[in-house]
């Protein structure tokens, strides 16, 4: 990570974030924005890889308490970032390096300057640990639909 | 016809695996009936010295166990892919990196120097640290160098079956070998045993609730667990619903919760990250504080989740 | 101008490793070198783990003497805990143990060190070993051998899970309990056991005592090492297995230390050569006075012919015969013949197998009383007991939640480490002599560690005679997989 530019990576969920803008006009504000369907559609996986790929944070943005559209995406999310950050934390990913906020901003507006605000928190941490581990990358998982046990 | 020659080598693991093969029993006398073994220094006398002198391929099957942590290791490893046609990962530490792996946790200096250094029995005057290469006495004298991380075996050289478990227990064993002898195998890259994740098969399975709502975990010593009941469902940590099948429930059948030694079920590679989600689908806590009490009575996620398979987890290793 | 010869791997034996021989110019032996070439770091890696993993972990450290780490991680559960197991849940560990210690003790014997013994050290390779046991002995004892392990790790399988890996064990008893419908074929286990470990002796005395030349190997001084010992002994000074103290005898039989294992750092140091990267074991308070093992010697040795050598006693009736009459031959107390570690390890198996007799007509074995609950975290947990290669320690301390916050080990081979290599040597230039050196004495230089580590054997190669043999191989659930006919 530079001193200066902490690279976050952002999932938001569509139903409460941004919806009111295009796309393509978000995306120039926000770098590595990942706009998706529910916050309970983020899989553990995609949030490790954020950062095995050289991300210093993980900022998700999903609706606030009680409405969420698919009932629990958002407190199956929240529970998750929960859990997975105890889990990184001896992998030498400090727990602050994953934010979940839960609230809705229809414009997405808010979107930059959250990201601004964790980007000064995460400077704050110092830098994020680099990885030193060799070996090949893990394939892609996949579930390989056919019979059999 | 030649019988088919076979290798069996152990790289960084405790002798498990080698144990494991002789868990066969009396089937092994078939076995080693049907091919000529050409290495196994746990039994056999034969040196590395002549697998070095066979040509590329001629072995046809090397059934490799342990995992890499330091260059004979990895050597070894290198040499027996080159003059196999077959490579067979044997046991969570070829497949995964295994108990051992845990190491990646740490730094090979923290080891050497409290191995070296600073435990209590050690007597160390001089700092003596064991290095590649040493003189003594006017000898030289060298040592394999132990690496910084500890991977598994496909980290180092290609690997054509896997066979998980710690150790894999006698049935798959001969199941695996019994598919090389007769050359039923599946598509290279597959693993020897079931697809799909424990609680498929274990009998405590039914007893689950609907709808799992855990809201105090337990520690396995804290609590007189119930011999038939779910250990989730009892709030004891158990990771079958994120590893694969095929061990015989060794585990629960002592009452003792599932540690994962199998490894991720079929088609996923970071069995800790699928887990997490398993886990929280099933906790039931109403605020942040709730979550935040809830997550502290786990002390320990990584050690748990990847017990046996942190060297080819997404992350493989701490990062400092 | 110095010749190296190098023995890699070494073979039929345990861990990984090597020797290096060094000749001067006149081709003899000036220094030799055993070299343990791997380290893995669990003393470190443990930390942070919650105390009550520790059972499960520590078996990793060996597949073939898993069972020791387990228990003696559980017993050092115990005492951090403070806690006592029920009478039920200690007779369930030490039927565990001592099914584990005649497996492995047979196992050894049998297939790794009895082609050595039974067929001479300077046979045919390609015959020295299981096969040409084998050959002389009979098909029917191969098939015994492979029964009597297979059915020892039935009971392992039963109480501990994995045999090459137990994952059982708790502070303050055990997980799962011994029904009387199980208890019968324990019985029949024990029974036979009992039985083929005193074939095993009756074998033994056959092949290798009445045999002049195997009997003059044993007491040839090149074989002969003299160290003080160390075992574990009860309150009557009888070897055992599970529980006690540690004794200490010097190299003339006289005590030289008798203590606690809460106090093996006082007793205990390890010394550190840049050439190794195992630790050398030696007596602190002699301190480390170098691979040697003239007066000045801190040296001692640990496993069955140490724990004979410093108890006074077997504990059960059939094994103090076998004791007395190896004293006997081997010309008193203490013996300093390496090679005598094969004999007194069968010995300690027909111990270990009466015991599993006693045990499994114990009428307490199948109480429902099998966990004391009373737990109460303190820091420190130290556990001890006898691996069958020797005197094993975990030491753990904890904080307040009961998370691993200190490890300290001390393994088995760690004690003879130092004698080992000393052994080693000694063979060297006993029996090598360049520059061109016969495979049989290398082989002999083998042998002198050998005694000291059972391990991890198996039948191999074709055995001689046709055993016709169908296989079903199944699923756990019962279900067949696959039929395998040897034609």
């Amino acid at each position: 990570m530079s001193e200066n530019k902490p690279k976050i990576v952002c999932f938001s969920c569509k139903f409460g974030w941004g919806y009111l803008t295009d796309e393509a006009t978000l995306s120039k504000q926000i770098e590595n924005w990942i706009p998706i369907i529910c916050t309970g559609k983020i899989d553990t996986t995609d949030i490790i890889n954020a950062f095995e790929q050289g991300a210093d944070g993980v900022l998700i943005l999903g609706c606030p308490e009680g409405d969420c559209h698919y009932q629990d995406g958002n407190y199956e999310a929240k529970k998750r970032v929960h859990l997975l950050s105890r889990l990184l934390e001896p992998m030498g990913i400090e727990k602050d390096r994953i934010r979940i906020e839960l609230g809705t901003d229809p414009e997405g507006k808010r979107i930059p300057q959250l990201i601004k605000e964790m980007s000064q928190d995460l400077i704050k941490l110092g830098s994020s640990k680099t990885s030193a581990a060799v070996g090949k990358r893990p394939a892609k998982e996949m579930i390989k639909a056919k019979g059999g046990k | 016809m030649a019988k088919p020659k076979v290798a069996i080598c152990w790289l960084g693991g405790c002798g498990g695996c080698d144990e494991a093969v002789v868990d066969i029993n009396e089937v092994l006398l078939s076995v080693a009936g049907a091919v000529d073994l050409v290495l196994w220094p746990v039994a056999l006398d034969f040196k590395y010295d002549s697998i070095r002198a066979m040509k590329d391929g001629e072995i046809a099957l090397s059934i490799i166990n342990g995992n890499i942590r330091n260059s004979e290791q990895k050597e070894m490893a290198e040499l027996l892919r080159a003059k196999s046609q077959i490579v067979l990962a044997f046991g969570a530490c070829a497949c995964f990196g295994g108990t051992p792996g845990l190491a990646n946790l740490t730094t090979k200096q923290d080891i050497f120097d409290w191995v070296y250094k600073n435990s209590p029995t050690v007597v160390n005057p001089k700092g003596n640290v064991p290095k590649p290469n040493s003189r003594n006495n006017g000898n030289e004298l060298t040592l394999p160098e132990i690496y910084e991380q500890v991977q598994a075996l496909n980290g180092v050289i290609d690997v054509d079956y896997y066979l998980p478990g710690c150790p894999p227990p006698p049935y798959l064993v001969m199941y695996a070998v019994s598919a090389v002898l007769e050359n039923k195998l599946p598509p290279k890259g597959s693993t020897l045993a079931p697809h799909r994740a424990l609680c498929d098969s274990c009998k405590r399975n039914k007893t689950k609730p609907e709808r799992m709502a855990i809201t105090e975990i337990k520690r396995i010593h804290e609590v007189e667990a119930t011999p038939d009941t779910c250990f989730l469902a009892q709030g004891i940590l158990c990771l079958g619903p994120a590893t694969r099948d095929g061990c015989g429930e060794s585990c629960i059948n002592i009452n003792i919760p599932c540690r994962g030694c199998f490894g991720p079920v079929e088609g996923v590679v970071d069995s800790g990250a699928k887990y997490i989600s398993a886990l929280a689908s099933i906790l039931d806590v109403q605020s942040d504080a709730d979550m935040t009490r809830l997550t502290d009575q786990f002390m320990d996620l990584a050690g748990y989740l990847y017990r046996f398979s942190l060297p080819t987890s997404i992350l493989k290793k701490k990062r400092s | 101008m110095t010749e190296k010869i190098t023995i890699n791997p070494i073979t039929r034996l345990e861990g990984h490793g090597k020797i290096e021989i060094f000749l001067d110019d006149k081709g003899n032996v000036d220094d030799a070198y055993w070299q343990v070439v791997e380290l893995r770091g669990f003393e470190r890696f443990c930390l942070g783990r919650p105390v009550e993993e520790l059972p499960r972990i520590m078996p990793n450290i060996c597949g073939v003497c898993p069972t020791p780490h387990n228990m003696a991680s559980v017993k050092a559960l115990d005492d951090l805990y403070s806690v006592e197991p029920t009478p039920t849940a200690k007779l369930i560990r030490n039927l565990h143990y001592n099914a584990f210690m005649v497996e492995d003790h047979l196992l050894h014997f049998f297939i790794l060190s009895a082609p050595d013994f039974v067929l001479g050290p300077n046979a045919n390779p390609a015959e020295r070993n299981i096969l040409g046991v084998v050959g002389k002995v009979g098909l029917e004892i191969g098939g015994k051998v492979i029964e009597t392990r297979k059915r020892c790790r039935e009971i392992i399988r039963y109480i501990g899970s994995k045999p090459p890996h137990p994952e059982g064990g708790l502070p303050g008893g055990v997980s799962r309990g011994v029904t009387e419908e199980d208890r019968k074929w324990m019985r029949d286990t024990a029974d036979f056991t009992v039985e083929f470990c005193q074939f095993a002796l009756e074998l033994f005395k056959q092949t290798v005592l009445d045999n002049k030349t195997y009997l003059n190997l044993v007491l040839n001084d090149a074989y002969k090492l003299n160290t003080y010992y160390m075992g574990m002994v009860d309150d009557s000074n009888r070897v055992n297995f599970y529980e006690g103290k540690l004794r200490v005898v010097d190299p003339k039989g006289a005590e030289y230390a008798l203590f606690d294992c809460h106090d093996y750092a006082s007793h205990m140091g390890e010394w550190v050569e840049p050439w190794t990267y195992i630790r050398l074991t030696h007596l602190r308070k002699v301190g480390w006075n170098g691979l040697n093992d003239d007066a000045g010697t801190s040296l001692y040795r640990v496993g069955p012919l140490a724990r004979l050598n410093v108890a006074e006693s077997m504990y059960t009736p059939l094994a103090q015969k076998e004791y007395e009459a190896m004293f006997d031959i081997l010309g008193g107390k203490p013996s300093h013949h390496t090679l005598a570690y094969h004999w007194a390890r069968l010995i300690e198996a027909l111990q270990a197998a009466e015991h599993m007799q006693r045990i499994v007509n114990d009428p307490l074995l199948t109480s429902k009383d099998i966990r004391n609950m009373n737990l109460k975290l303190g820091k420190v947990g130290i556990g001890c007991v006898e691996a069958a290669r020797g005197t094993l320690i975990h030491h753990y301390e904890a904080d307040d939640e009961g998370r691993t916050t200190k490890v300290n080990l001390i393994v088995a081979t760690q004690h003879n480490a130092a004698p080992i290599c000393l052994s080693v040597k000694k063979a060297a230039k006993a029996f090598v002599k360049g520059p061109e050196v016969k495979e049989g004495l290398l082989n002999m230089v083998e042998m002198a560690f050998r005694a000291y580590d059972p391990c991890l054997g198996c039948a191999t190669h074709a055995l001689p005679g046709k055993m016709p043999l169908t296989v079903n191989i199944r699923e756990p659930n019962g279900n067949l997989i696959r039929t395998i006919e040897r034609s």
